[in-house]
């Protein structure tokens, strides 16, 4: 080995990308924060007051990997199983005003099938909120995953994708819209 | 006593390519999962084996069997992903994306380590590097592929979670002192020719 020292630099570089590589991702990929809960129920997001009906939400953005799997127009279904509940709140940005029959579609793997098997369209009632019960998510590719999405109308369409634990119960997906055009 | 010791060898072998296969395959993980899925977790299991083996064969000296368990290893890990793209391409383009987990991250420059590692040992004598250089960079190398296969492996919720956790460990332990015991042993062995001669 004639020159060490430019051995040792080049393999010192290396790791260092390697090791800046791997800090600057996400543990679960972008965006996907865990949103899975157990235990009991928090309190549901509140109605806006008078107040607030003046102020804009923050719009929900899809995040990388929010479409995958996704098939158009899941059929509507009351549940996909048992176990786990997938519920959120569905608003507009303006004015925070929860939005009525609206569709919302969800799609996950379970121990029934994948992704692209377990998918269904649910409205939402006249408080905004969406409910499905499901059977619980389980890992096929590293980490449990829930799908959520709304395909577009009145409103911009929205594809998300978020992670839960495996021993969670339910997960809250709340979708804030942005009236398209 | 070098049968003893060979023997001995062989047991541990095939202890370290039994385990992690065998916790895979009765977890309930892959209670109804696809083909696919399957194969992709036994082969993921195999590769782990694989991994720990190898600095374990360099340091005992059987240069054919690293040689042909690393092209083996190579096999396992494009049959892991093969099986991935298989069940489903979605999410395997998006693992492999800049978007992906921390974990495929780790896949992605275990498996380009993994496939550098194995060039490098093909290519040994055509390559214009000195015996000491390509050493140390077949051992970089090695720990690179070791850490993160085994990092992805921890990281992942599966077939390998539970028990299986503190064995990819201590496997990973295993393999990673094995690779400077390898070149210690290697040391050894050239002092000793050098003042028998």
């Amino acid at each position: 080995m004639r020159r060490p020292w430019l051995l040792g630099l080049l393999l010192a570089l290396a790791t260092a990308g390697i090791v800046a590589v791997l800090v600057d991702s996400e543990t679960s990929g972008t965006g996907a924060e865990n949103v899975g809960e157990s235990g009991p129920e928090r309190a549901a997001t509140p109605a806006p007051t008078a107040g607030e009906r003046e102020r804009r939400c923050e719009i929900t953005e899809s995040n990388p990997g929010g479409t995958n799997n996704y098939i158009p127009d899941a059929p509507e279904r009351d549940s996909l199983g048992s176990g786990f509940v997938i519920s959120g709140l569905v608003r507009s940005a303006d004015g925070c005003r929860p939005l009525q029959d609206v569709r919302v579609q969800v799609w996950l793997a379970t121990e029934t099938g994948g992704e692209q098997d377990n998918r269904a369209s649910v409205r939402t009632d006249a408080e905004g909120r969406y409910r499905l019960e499901t059977a619980p998510t389980v890992p096929q590719f590293g980490e449990p995953n829930i799908h959520v999405g709304y395909d577009g109308g009145d409103y911009g369409e929205v594809f998300i994708r978020r992670v839960v634990d495996l021993d969670d119960e339910r997960a809250v997906v709340d979708l804030t819209l942005a009236r398209s055009g | 006593m070098a049968d003893v010791r060979a023997l001995a060898f062989g047991a541990g072998a095939v202890a370290v390519a039994a385990v992690p296969v065998a916790v895979a395959l009765t977890d309930r993980h892959l209670a109804g999962a696809s083909a696919a899925l399957a194969l992709s977790t036994i082969a993921g299991a195999l590769a782990v084996s694989a991994l720990v083996l190898q600095p374990l064969l360099a340091r005992a000296r059987r240069i054919a069997r690293h040689q042909i368990l690393g092209v083996v290893a190579f096999a396992l890990v494009l049959v892991h992903v093969g099986a991935l793209f298989a069940e489903a391409p979605d999410d395997a383009w998006f693992a492999l994306s800049p978007d992906g987990p921390t974990r495929a991250r780790m896949a992605l420059i275990a498996t380009i380590a993994l496939f550098a590692v194995v060039a490098l040992g093909g290519l040994r004598s055509r390559l214009p590097l000195s015996a000491g250089t390509w050493r140390v960079l077949h051992a970089y190398l090695a720990v690179v592929v070791i850490t993160l296969g085994i990092g992805h492996a921890v990281l992942t919720d599966g077939a390998l979670d539970g028990a299986g956790t503190p064995i990819l460990v201590v496997l990973g332990a295993l393999g990673l002192v094995a690779v400077p015991a390898a070149h210690a042993a290697r040391t050894r062995r050239a002092r000793h020719r050098v003042l028998s001669q």
